[in-house]
């Protein structure tokens, strides 16, 4: 291992984040790590000293890390928990839409004539790519939420 | 803590955001913290790591912009624009930045040209 792999592992013990943030992070202060490097061998220095200095400059890990950490504090967290809840939530709704009191079901022509599945789909379809970073959690949701929504409304055996 | 340290602390988002803006040009990490220091001229002593916090903070509310350029396997590279909204945020932070010096002039009574 490197000097500039090792103090990146330091780094990333401090860090909690999410993998792909986690990943994007370290990526960054490798390049920059190795640009400090590569200026510091020019300037004439060794390879031990250029990183010594390279790491010199940076300045603490451990400071880094926690700054960092307060930066992209919770936003993965809560993008996780909206894309688990909101499909779901949205999909119950639509269920809930679908099905009479007595537990009859509407068809589909019904069911897309009615505003209500409209603003609930929509709702479903727009909050995930206006709220989220990640993409994939977008699609992750909008993925959950037509899973379970062709299985509450489509199939007969799914009714409660 | 020292009045340099709290004046780089409370001011380091602005001067980013005023050093982007006169680039015009999308800047990486390391190529922005060497225009820091060759500016500052020793001004301002900060550790580099602690710049990238800032960075990230200014993308996350929408102040700036951030594109990676490189393959993944290969060496790849952030690079950050300012935004429209970080263009507005800096004349705003701009003129507070006027009004804040012209005030504590007066109250020391420190007379300026």
């Amino acid at each position: 291992m490197t000097e500039i792999d090792a103090m990146l592992a330091r780094i990333a013990a401090g860090l909690d984040l999410d993998a792909e943030t986690e990943h994007e992070v370290l990526c960054e202060i490798r390049d920059h790590l190795e640009a400090a490097a590569d200026g510091a061998r020019a300037a004439g220095l060794d390879e031990d000293a250029a990183l010594a200095r390279a790491a010199a400059c940076f300045g603490l890990e451990e400071e880094v890390a926690r700054e960092l950490r307060a930066v992209h504090a919770g936003w993965g967290t809560a993008d996780a928990v909206i894309a688990a809840g909101l499909p779901v939530a949205c999909a119950l709704v639509l269920r809930w839409l679908a099905f009479a009191p007595d537990g009859t079901a509407l068809g589909w022509p019904q069911l897309l004539s009615r505003p209500a599945f409209w603003i609930v789909a929509c709702a479903a379809l727009l909050l995930p790519v206006l709220k989220f970073e990640r993409r994939r959690y977008a699609l992750a949701a909008w993925v959950v939420f037509w899973g379970l929504t062709v299985l509450f409304v489509a199939l007969p055996a799914a009714r409660w | 803590m020292s009045i340099r340290e709290q004046m780089r602390k409370g001011t380091t988002n602005v001067i980013l955001l005023n050093l982007l803006a006169e680039a015009g040009r999308p800047m990486y990490g390391y190529e922005i913290i060497q225009e820091l220091e060759a500016r500052s001229d020793g001004f301002f002593e900060f550790k580099q790591g602690l710049v990238y916090p800032r960075l990230h903070e200014l993308e996350r509310e929408g102040f700036l912009r951030a594109e990676w350029q490189g393959e993944e396997g290969s060496r790849r590279r952030k690079f950050y624009t300012i935004t429209d909204e970080g263009r507005r945020r800096l004349e705003k932070e701009l003129q507070g930045w006027q009004a804040l010096t012209r005030d504590v002039n007066r109250l020391l009574g420190v007379e300026t040209s």
